[in-house]
């Protein structure tokens, strides 16, 4: 059955060459007479996707029938016992290596043909391109399967791996960290993510090809651009919970090579969209989308070559593989060639008529949104890749711990998210000192009365805990962490007001030329101009992003205590008291062994709840899982991990994370903003908008042709 | 765009990137560390000073958990001239810290040939064996007129079954912990492991005899045991 898996994916791998070979003839024999070569490029798109979708299914029903005779079910299969088993036997296909290739190869394929499918009646030249593109791509990912045995999903297993009845011999199993309902929705999410990314960049190349700068490749793909992007970030979100209740360390984000990996294209990715809300509008930042289409490719390829060549040691990196990593660096360096020598090569039709005047500009922000997130992609990938480069490169050879990346990271977040709030008061080309006054008036006032809270909260609260932590640290390094620390607040509540006035303001003047009520006025904004709206609700989503993170990555307090394993005992960390109250042993069916230790925690006296830390040692993988327990309060989460037992005392590790329940609500409440900015609307909505933009970008022409002449 | 606004575009952009070079190249430089091996940090003398990251298993008896600084020592995994590099590290050991754990060091060479560290984590040592590949006990019994001839096995150690060299059966596994279920005698003249313990998981290497007992070559402590 494994080399019917291996004959799909040779198919596919003549399927997307056919692809390309015949929309490339299509295209040079023009529109007549290269229309049925155009045609068989774009059925074949869908018959790639169809055999991807088979060889995926193969492999679903071996994990379901437990065919130990594929040797990624053999190393894979879960052995969870709970009501979400057969959940984990889905999550088995994404679970190892060779699966997540395919995975991803088929949602690309399903990209694909929806694009095909999309413009199917149409087949434009720019279409045609894109689709071209994609399938290069698609070939490329066949060939890391078949060409690759690490990469291989449909090995067989070695016999003596087999009994007689077909039982798996050894004890290999899916390994139990992913063993957890968010790894069963992380991997799928974040493909979905890179999958879609490869479409601007398809259309972006496209472009190039057919030398159109108009913004009709941007309206083609700008849509799906920011639905790809969500689920990055839904993606990313997803594993940082992870990390916070499995890993057992206690925090969320530790830039591992990985996480960073991810991380990447999710930061050019907003540039990327910013670019296109230029393009559309003003006819501009075209040199910007063109570039960031192929550098957030480059970025989402560069994230699984780290993972998969072995040049990068991480707890989460596969081995290496040769194949792997000429491949995939091949498509790194190509992507970025063809995007950034293509568009200076045709400088002439990607000029854009973005002039502006001044530095209070909208553009000005979005050029400067722009060098952040590129500058900010570029440290944190060169830092994760450091350690194998060579030594005559700065820091060549090194590897770089997290503080590294938090110093950087700090202050260009912070100044970052100073112009996310300033950038939606300002207007094209230049804004005037007294009206952006006006503008910025109430939000600093409603940031000053938030600020009361929060810097109350810094003083009594935060403070202190630094101090606690790090009793060393000298006058200087502990006066710029808290002054850190407060701007950052600040700024947070300052991007939270902004987003507030834009929505008060909009509705009241809205209200007023209309004669509506505040309150109809305020609903007809949010579901009709929903892009904006929606990049409003993200933009007071990063505001409680940042209070979140300033409490949750800077004043984290750390105490390790021990508590003797008798009822009523207890010991103190911080404010908080731990009585324990029993221990519990537990053999589920399968053989695993389940510890739970019970403890009462109060904080001044008062209750707050039970903490159940444990552990969970795996019988067939013989591996021991911590199971950390997570109290929230308001204010801060209390998390315990019961590293071990000796003599008769049980050590608790136990973090309290400040704020940190605002970057998770912050994080959804992005997320809930893009989806808003994502959401259809009907045909005719749609069109009017188009037509209003057209208008729009053609006003933003003759002014700028006026200005200059 | 007009030439004003250009030239302060640049300038601020320039600014920025000013700074943000100037955090980094000093952050880089105080958090920055070489990866060498234990043989480099012993006789490379550049080294001194600088932050180097070193991997080596902990030298048994070396180390002592209470004291802070723990002071312990390490040597390379394999092959490596036998050099020892002693560490003095501050901070909370990792709880699967131990004789022959694998430590990944971080911290700055100083000039008596000691590293001085704050950041440590540990992997298993590879003179561990991994699990997988190996068979069950239970596949085991069952296959043993399969006519295996070398193979490795993986199961528990049954309570109070391990005795002392001389005897044709050392000790027995299981597949479960607390040695209920299918069980193999195994015969092994041979040192047993640092950490081999009633119920913990040990992977064996060897050949099942006609008699139904397994003949070990070699014993090793699971590869992910803590």
């Amino acid at each position: 059955m494994t080399s019917f898996g291996n004959l799909l994916l040779a198919l596919g791998l003549a399927g997307a060459i056919a692809s390309v070979l015949a929309l490339l003839w299509g295209d040079r024999l023009g529109k007549k007479d290269g229309e049925r070569a155009t045609n068989v490029g774009y059925l074949v798109t869908f018959g790639v996707a169809i055999l991807l979708t088979i060889s995926l299914g193969l492999l679903l029903v071996a994990f379901f029938r437990n065919d130990f005779t594929f040797q990624y079910v053999a190393e894979n299969h879960s052995t969870d016992v709970s009501s979400l088993a057969w959940l984990f036997k889905i999550s088995a296909v994404w679970a190892g290596r060779e699966g997540s290739l395919l995975l991803w190869a088929w949602m690309l394929s399903l990209f694909g043909s929806w694009f095909a499918y999309k413009r199917l009646d149409v087949t434009d030249r720019l279409s045609n391109m894109g689709l071209m593109v994609v399938n290069v791509v698609q070939a490329l990912f066949f060939a890391a399967m078949l060409f690759s045995n690490p990469n291989d999903p449909f090995k067989a297993s070695p016999a003596e791996w087999l009994g007689p009845n077909g039982q798996l011999l050894i004890s290999s199993a899916m390994n139990p960290l992913l063993q957890h309902w968010a790894m069963i929705l992380h991997p799928p999410t974040l493909f979905i993510g890179y999958a879609g990314l490869t479409l601007p960049f398809a259309l972006a190349v496209a472009a190039i090809i057919v030398n159109d700068g108009s913004r009709d490749w941007v309206d083609l793909i700008g849509r799906e651009t920011v639905f790809a992007w969500l689920f990055l970030g839904m993606g990313i979100g997803l594993g940082a919970v992870w990390a916070y209740v499995v890993l057992g360390w206690g925090g969320y984000w530790a830039w591992d090579p990985v996480e960073n990996a991810s991380l990447l294209p999710w930061l050019t990715g907003v540039g990327l969209l910013h670019s296109f809300t230029v393009y559309r509008r003003r006819d501009g930042f075209k040199k910007w989308a063109i570039s960031l289409a192929g550098v957030t490719f480059a970025l989402v390829i560069l994230g699984t070559f780290i993972t998969r060549s072995g040049i990068v040691q991480s707890v989460h990196a596969f081995d290496k593989d040769p194949f792997s990593l000429y491949l995939f660096l091949f498509m790194i360096l190509g992507a970025l060639a063809v995007t950034i020598g293509g568009m200076l090569w045709r400088g002439q039709t990607f000029a854009g008529h973005d002039e502006f005047e001044s530095l209070t500009a909208k553009e000005a922000a979005y050029y400067f949104n722009n060098v952040l997130m590129l500058v900010a992609a570029i440290l944190v990938a060169y830092l994760t890749v450091s350690s194998a480069l060579p030594r005559f490169f700065p820091g060549g050879g090194q590897n770089f711990s997290a503080a590294t990346y938090d110093a950087v990271a700090r202050p260009v977040g912070i100044l970052y998210v100073l112009i996310l709030a300033f950038c939606p008061l300002l207007s094209w080309r230049k804004t005037e000192g007294a009206t952006l006054w006006e503008r910025v008036r109430w939000p600093l006032v409603s940031t000053a009365i938030l600020s009361i809270p929060l810097l109350a909260e810094w003083y009594f609260n935060l403070r202190p805990i630094y101090a606690a932590q790090n009793p060393t640290a000298p006058a200087l390094v502990s006066a710029m962490h808290n002054i850190e620390a407060v701007v950052g607040l600040v700024v947070g509540a300052f991007a939270i007001s902004t987003a507030i006035f834009l929505f008060v303001d909009g509705a009241r003047k809205r209200a007023a030329s209309r004669g509506e009520g505040f309150g109809t006025a305020l609903w007809q904004i949010m579901s009709k101009a929903r892009s904006q709206t929606g990049g409003y609700i993200t933009h007071l989503g990063v505001g409680i992003i940042l209070i979140g993170l300033v409490g949750s990555a800077m004043f984290v307090r750390d105490i390790k205590i021990q508590v003797p394993a008798t009822p009523g005992a207890s010991a103190k960390a911080g404010e908080y008291t731990f009585v324990f109250q029993k221990v519990e042993n537990n053999t589920l069916p399968n053989g695993d062994q389940e510890t739970k230790a019970y403890f009462a925690v109060t904080r001044n006296g008062k209750s707050i709840g039970t903490l159940t830390p444990g552990q969970l040692a795996y019988a067939v993988q013989g591996q021991t899982r911590l199971n950390a327990s997570v109290v929230s309060e308001p204010l801060r989460d209390v998390f315990v991990a019961l590293e071990g037992q000796q003599n008769n005392q049980l050590s608790l590790n136990v973090k309290i994370n400040p704020l940190i329940w605002f970057t998770w609500i912050g994080f959804a409440i992005l997320l809930l903003g893009t989806t808003v900015a994502l959401w259809p609307r009907g045909a005719k909505a749609r069109e009017l908008a188009t037509s209003e933009s057209r208008a729009g970008s053609r006003s933003a022409k003759a002014n700028t042709k006026a200005a200059v002449g | 765009m007009n030439k004003r606004a250009r030239n302060r575009l640049i300038g601020v952009t320039a600014i920025v990137l000013l700074i943000i070079g100037v955090v980094l190249v000093t952050t880089m430089q105080s958090n920055g560390a070489y990866s060498k091996s234990v043989d480099d940090v012993l006789k490379d003398k550049t080294l001194v000073g600088k932050r180097v990251r070193v991997s080596g298993s902990v030298v048994p008896g070396s180390w002592d958990k209470g004291s802070n600084p723990m002071n312990f020592a390490i040597k390379a995994e394999k092959g490596g001239e036998g050099g020892v590099i002693k560490v003095s590290y501050k901070g909370a050991a990792p709880n699967t810290f131990g004789d022959g754990v694998v430590a990944i060091v971080t911290g700055t060479l100083q000039s008596n040939g000691q590293i001085e560290s704050s950041d440590m984590i540990t992997k298993c040592p590879s003179k561990y064996e991994s699990a997988t590949g190996a068979m069950t006990v239970a596949n085991l019994v069952a296959d043993k007129d399969m006519g295996i001839t070398f193979t490795k096995v993986t199961g528990y150690v049954v309570p109070d079954s391990l005795v002392a060299p001389g005897s044709s059966e050392r000790f027995k596994i299981s597949d479960k912990p607390d040695g209920s279920g299918v069980t193999v005698s195994v015969a092994y003249a041979g040192a047993v492991p640092d950490g081999m313990t009633a119920g913990k998981k040990i992977v064996v290497s060897g050949k099942p005899n006609k008699d139904g007992t397994f003949a070990a070559a070699e014993v090793a402590v699971d590869a992910a045991q803590k």
